[in-house]
């Protein structure tokens, strides 16, 4: 962790309470999509991770995993990845469509895009609804890789020029199994500076 | 044992005589191993982004192949590698994500810039591992300069 004066501080938590939000919206979702099969939520940890360390996060660069990754751009361009393993991805596949779909077929991946369409969407228009800002996220894309080589193909996409990047990591679990996740969005500084800005003098009105 | 230096994102290392430099999943990113077989002189670089002149932050050269190449190079110098001698061999750039309507160029472009700023150093390519759509490992044997590529599905090779 780099060192973070009051206002850094002040600054994640603003984005930790916005990560709870856009989670919690998410949960309600997927749990919809469950026939309200009941879907627990961990609070989601908010950080700043240094770039060269941004693939430990998903237990080393050379774990396999699966990545559904989204642009937004828009009035601030954010960049989202929802990042699984594949056990996780199994499950999840399992008590969305009770069958056992391989997570790298057709029926597979669309579920997954699907999933990360519904856990983008929640953040953003949490966000949206706060900040007045206008976010048009993409279709998203699915790949089955390294966790390097695909959270360092977002960054470069990303042409993040940080050398820190924003981090909000999140569990669920239902009962088909425990769902381990992790949902990254990558702004750029001006964007994170803009959105918390935003944030703090809408509230105070 | 041998000595294991991991080259993270954005990041360099060199080493002489011994050990293996690694660097683990390239996807976009583009690895860079330069080597002195006379004085058995190895580096390897793991750029991020092109051009370090489009952005105001260049606090990390190993960040970009303009900057990271020629610092990779000077870090050899200083461990006795003469620069006419070095040969290059390259793999990453590729593209990971197909996203509808419009692509990520980035692989590419990571490409195209170092085959640029290794012409402009005058070191040789001598062997690539470049594009598709898959993720790359990188090791870097010292001792001889050999590179080993390995990806997830499609096995190993040397380079």
């Amino acid at each position: 962790m780099t060192d973070l004066s009051i206002s850094e501080d002040f600054k994640l938590d603003v984005l930790k309470e916005m990560g709870n939000i856009g989670i919690g919206n998410a949960a309600n979702a997927l749990s919809q999509m469950m026939n309200f099969e009941k879907v627990d939520i961990y609070i989601p940890e908010v950080m700043i991770c240094p770039l060269g360390e941004i693939p430990d996060i998903m237990g080393g660069a050379e774990n396999t995993v699966i990545g559904v990754y989204i642009k937004a751009p828009g009035d601030v361009p954010f960049y989202t990845v929802f990042l699984l393993s594949q056990s996780s991805a199994d499950s999840l596949i399992q008590s969305l469509t009770g069958e056992a779909y391989p997570s790298l077929g057709e029926m597979g991946q669309s579920v997954l895009r699907e999933v990360g369409n519904i856990i983008t969407a929640s953040y953003l228009n949490a966000l949206s609804f706060m900040t007045d800002l206008m976010f048009l996220p993409t279709p998203p894309a699915v790949a089955v890789d390294m966790a390097g080589a695909i959270l360092g193909s977002i960054l470069a996409e990303a042409n993040i020029c940080e050398d820190n990047v924003l981090v909000l990591k999140t569990a669920l679990s239902t009962a088909a199994g425990a769902i381990e996740a992790s949902f990254l969005i990558i702004p750029d500084e001006d964007s994170l500076d803009t959105i918390v800005n935003l944030l703090i003098s809408g509230a105070s009105q | 044992m041998t000595e294991l230096i991991r080259v993270k994102i954005a990041d360099l290392a060199v080493s002489k005589n011994d050990g293996v430099i690694i660097t683990v999943g390239l996807g976009s990113c583009v690895g860079i191993a330069l080597y002195d077989s006379a004085f058995k002189v190895a580096g390897l670089a793991h750029i991020l982004l092109s051009d370090s002149s489009m952005f105001k932050n260049q606090s990390n050269p190993a960040k970009f192949a303009d900057t990271a190449i020629p610092l990779l190079v000077e870090q050899m110098v200083k461990l006795g590698a003469r620069p006419n001698r070095l040969q290059a061999k390259i793999a990453g750039g590729s593209q990971l994500f197909i996203l509808e309507g419009g692509s990520m160029a980035v692989g590419e472009k990571n490409i195209n810039m170092v085959r640029d700023v290794l012409r402009s150093l005058r070191i040789p390519i001598v062997g690539e591992d470049l594009g598709g759509n898959v993720g790359r490992t990188m090791k870097l044997f010292v001792p001889d300069g050999k590179v080993l590529i390995s990806t997830t599905g499609a096995g190993e090779k040397f380079l």
